[in-house]
């Protein structure tokens, strides 16, 4: 296992499309980082650049402190796990685990018993003969990671491994890949767009947006502390509230006006989450119609409008005390908005 | 409509369409002359010295009375409405003056039971299909079957009618002789029992076919919807193939077992006879491995063919005009290409023999030569299917995944590898589609034979489809050159079969 360096990574397309924008990133030896972002921002680009099916403009690619920005796919050491799998249609499952190691001239009982093993890793023994055609997508996705990990690489790529899943067999993966991840102590750099997936598996998070790097961090520290309004939009679901308005002295005035700990008096966005939100009637509380209930079980989702039109969500622990047409006053807890610029969205405070 | 009873739909179709072949069959071919010949003589005979009979009952026109009058032999003649007859002349007393004559038709009244009869027999076994049928509740397949009986009944007694109708029409009215009353049986003319024969045999087919349609609607309704939709879109392309292709192919066997040509319109069986004959021809078995030798320029170019589609696949400036170079010469004209080559291979002026002249190389008479002209067509071959087999094998490149060649430079493989690993075991069904029909249309091939050698030098490019040609049209020997075509017709149906199967065998792959 070696660590993963990207330096002022640029890619700019024939075409002049930008897919990559001055990224550096570091993921430590045996790291498990998650790199997320809205569609199109870049995701898949930079593990192109990372695996070698791309060449950057400028910036370097570092796996292990060795320099591989111009070495071609397989002097870089790098498994990556392609969204399609890519699995080789007409070799069987054993076939397609075997080739990375085939084609390094591996040959007899060392190469049959790394495939038994990485297939028994997966759980995937008594498919060994059969053609991926004849695989489940759960199964299929289980093949393409044993061919990515018999050949012990330097690191791993993974590009939404998961994103053809179904919800069940994608929650159990997530918990399965955690447990190999600890298991091979391996360098991982997985993308996904999907934030459950990166806050509950990565060590790291990195949000991209528009081939930047926005800001990265623990998955938790990250949801708390988001440094602009980007960030923070995209960690969370239900997505975090936003309501615009000013910052004068210490307080935030908008259609929702709360303390606010800034200095600067400026247009701002409040960022609130939804678990933040407190429902009834209290002084500084705004009056607001309930539109919608959303009851999840142990919590409920209350869908609110203000009087000047703006759309809340609030997050209440088990059945919501109000049903859809009341009215409500509505606050926000003491001390948890988020205040961002409004010109920018960079954070205030 | 259980799976027996279906069964036995199938096994009424069958029988019907086999009697009704076998009807067809004796009214074509049951027509045995000569015993015929010696019967019309025996009536005459027996006839001789009789009165002759104001009203006699032939229609005989002039012409055939006298040429009747100055043969005694028992001849064979038409009808006004082209039927077939053996008379022989009734003489008088005195063996001298012919007074008349002694007429016999086909036995067409057995025809017209055997025909009638399997009718029936098909009309019960339907009928009783559908008394067998228990869960139908609907009153559609009911009246299926008593339309289709209606068809079947129809049909039959139309064709009996019509033969009915002809005996009475022509036989002798009340001043003949009994005896000959009795003999002449007037036949329907053979065009219209025919027509009449193959209505029925269709009838037949429709009937059963419709009671098993509407019993099994009752069962599956969406699923006979869709059958019907589907035989209707197939209905046009199948009747064109019925008749441009199945017609001919049967005609041809047909040809193959008899002794056929133009000019005589005697054509009896002679079974593999020609067969034989083929087997025993050395030049058919030289054209066959000429041919086999020829089929060899498809491999040859596909490898060629390979290698360029490797090269245009490259993302490169002008690519795509190279592409078009590539493959123009497979659209331009087959005889244009071979006048071409001609030139360039002549060898005198031929441009080949011009290059091998500035290396002071002896000139070559390509296609002059036995032994350089076979190889000289398949260059000519292969020039003109590159570019086909490089747009195919281009189409198949292109229909791999990118990121299965992504994934093998992942793990490692080198452009070699990629290749022989992942690129050319997907390519293997556009190979073998290319192979197969490759052979097949080399065994096809005429036009550059036709154009460029003839056939030689020496029957050097004599290959099967040439040969055919020839031994047809210009030696005449249609029946023989009818048996080489299903020589070199089943020879394709193997190979045609053996590329199904790996376009099956394939699809279960992917
Ligand atoms: N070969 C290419 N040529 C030109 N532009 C490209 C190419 N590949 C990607 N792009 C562009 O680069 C940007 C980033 O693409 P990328 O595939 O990295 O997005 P992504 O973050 O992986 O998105 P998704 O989540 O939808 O997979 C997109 O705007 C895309 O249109
Ligand atoms: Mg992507």
């Amino acid at each position: 296992m070696a660590d993963l360096a990207l330096a002022h990574l640029v890619k700019r397309f024939a075409g002049g499309v930008v897919g990559v924008d001055d990224v550096t990133l570091t993921v430590g030896e045996g790291a498990f980082t998650a790199l997320v972002g809205p569609s199109g921002c870049g995701k898949t680009t930079i593990l192109r650049l990372v695996a070698g099916l791309e060449e950057p403009t400028s910036g370097t690619v570092q796996i292990g402190g060795r320099d591989v920005t111009w070495l071609p796919p397989r002097e870089r050491d790098v498994a990556m796990v392609f969204q399609n799998y890519a699995l080789y249609p007409h070799l069987t499952v054993r076939e397609n685990i075997a080739f990375p190691l085939a084609v390094r001239r591996m040959a007899g009982a060392e190469l049959s018993r790394r495939v038994t093993n990485a297939a028994e890793l997966l759980e995937i023994g008594a498919l060994l003969d059969r053609k991926p055609a004849q695989l489940s997508g759960g199964q299929r996705q289980r093949a393409a990671l044993a061919r990515a990990i018999v050949r012990e690489p330097a690191c791993f790529l993974f590009d939404e491994p998961l994103s053809n899943l179904d919800a069940q067999v994608r929650a159990q993966t997530r918990a399965e890949l955690v447990a190999l991840h600890r298991r091979l102590g391996a360098t991982i750099l997985y993308v996904t767009h999907d934030q459950v997936e990166a806050m509950t598996m990565a060590q790291t998070v990195a949000v991209m947006a528009r081939g930047r790097l926005l800001q990265e961090g623990a998955p938790l520290r990250l949801y708390r502390d988001p440094a602009s309004l980007a960030v923070a939009r995209f960690l969370g679901s239900p997505s975090i509230n936003t309501v615009a308005g000013r910052t004068t002295g210490a307080r935030f005035e908008g259609a929702l006006a709360c303390e606010a700990r800034v200095a600067a008096c400026a247009d701002a966005v409040l960022g609130v989450r939804p678990e933040h939100l407190v429902l009834g009637p209290a002084m500084d509380a705004a009056p607001a119609q309930v539109t919608l209930v959303e009851p999840l079980g142990p919590e409920s989702l209350v869908r609110l409008r203000l009087r000047s039109g703006e759309e809340l969500v609030a997050r209440v622990a088990g059945e919501a005390a109000c049903c859809a047409g009341d009215a409500v006053g509505v606050r926000v807890a003491a001390g948890t908005g988020l205040f961002f610029r409004a010109a920018d969205g960079t954070r205030l405070a | 409509m259980t799976r027996g009873e279906r069964r036995a739909a199938a096994l009424a179709t069958l029988l019907w369409s086999v009697a009704t072949i076998g009807v067809a069959w004796h009214a074509l071919h049951g027509i045995d002359h000569a015993a015929r010949s010696r019967e019309a003589l025996a009536r005459a005979h027996a006839l001789q010295g009789r009165a002759p009979s104001p009203a006699f009952p032939m229609h005989l026109d002039v012409r055939e009375l006298s040429a009747l009058q100055q043969d005694e032999r028992p001849l064979i003649v038409h009808d006004p409405d082209g039927s077939e007859l053996v008379t022989a002349p009734v003489k008088d007393a005195d063996d001298w003056e012919i007074i008349g004559a002694v007429g016999l038709y086909s036995r067409w009244r057995e025809m017209a039971i055997s025909t009638a009869l399997p009718s029936f027999a098909a009309l019960l076994v339907a009928i009783g299909l559908m008394v067998g049928v228990r869960a139908v509740r609907t009153v559609g397949p009911r009246v299926a079957a008593v339309g289709a009986g209606a068809l079947f009944g129809a049909a039959a007694a139309a064709t009996t009618l019509q033969l009915r109708d002809a005996v009475v029409a022509l036989a002798p009215r009340a001043a003949a002789p009994p005896a000959l009353e009795r003999l002449a049986l007037a036949p329907p003319s053979l065009a219209f029992t025919g027509l009449l024969l193959a209505l029925l045999a269709v009838s037949g087919a429709l009937a059963v076919a419709t009671i098993h349609w509407h019993a099994a609607q009752a069962e599956r309704p969406a699923r006979v919807r869709e059958t019907l939709g589907a035989w209707s879109f197939i209905a046009p392309s199948l009747a064109h193939l019925l008749v441009f292709t199945i017609a001919p192919v049967g005609f041809l066997l047909w040809i193959s077992v008899h002794d056929w040509d133009l000019l005589s319109s005697d054509r009896p069986f002679v079974g593999l006879a020609h067969f034989r004959e083929i087997a025993h021809d050395p030049l058919f078995w030289r054209a066959l491995r000429n041919g086999l030798v020829y089929a060899l320029y498809v491999p040859v170019t596909m490898v060629a063919a390979l290698g360029a589609a490797l090269v245009l696949d490259q993302p490169l400036r002008g690519i795509k005009l190279l592409r078009v170079v590539v493959f123009l010469p497979y659209v331009a004209s087959t005889v244009a290409v071979a006048l071409v080559w001609q030139w360039l291979l002549h060898r005198d002026f031929g441009l080949l023999n011009a290059a091998l002249a500035t290396l002071h190389l002896p000139r070559v008479d390509w296609l002059g030569n036995p032994a350089t002209a076979l190889p000289a067509l398949m260059l000519v071959s292969a020039w003109g299917q590159l570019g086909y087999m490089m747009v195919v094998y281009l189409a198949g490149l292109q229909a791999i995944p990118q990121s299965l060649i992504e994934a093998a430079r992942l793990d490692g493989a080198d452009a070699w590898q990629r290749f022989r690993l992942v690129v050319w075991p997907m390519l293997r069904p556009v190979s073998t589609y290319l192979l197969l029909t490759g052979i097949i249309w080399s065994f096809h091939g005429f036009t550059l034979v036709y154009v460029m050698t003839e056939g030689g030098p020496a029957h050097a490019t004599d290959v099967l489809v040439y040969r055919i040609y020839q031994t047809a049209w210009e030696f005449r020997r249609f029946d023989v050159a009818a048996a080489m075509s299903v020589v070199l017709c089943g020879l394709l149906l193997v190979l045609t079969a053996l590329q199904w199967r790996t376009v099956k065998g394939e699809a279960a792959d992917a």
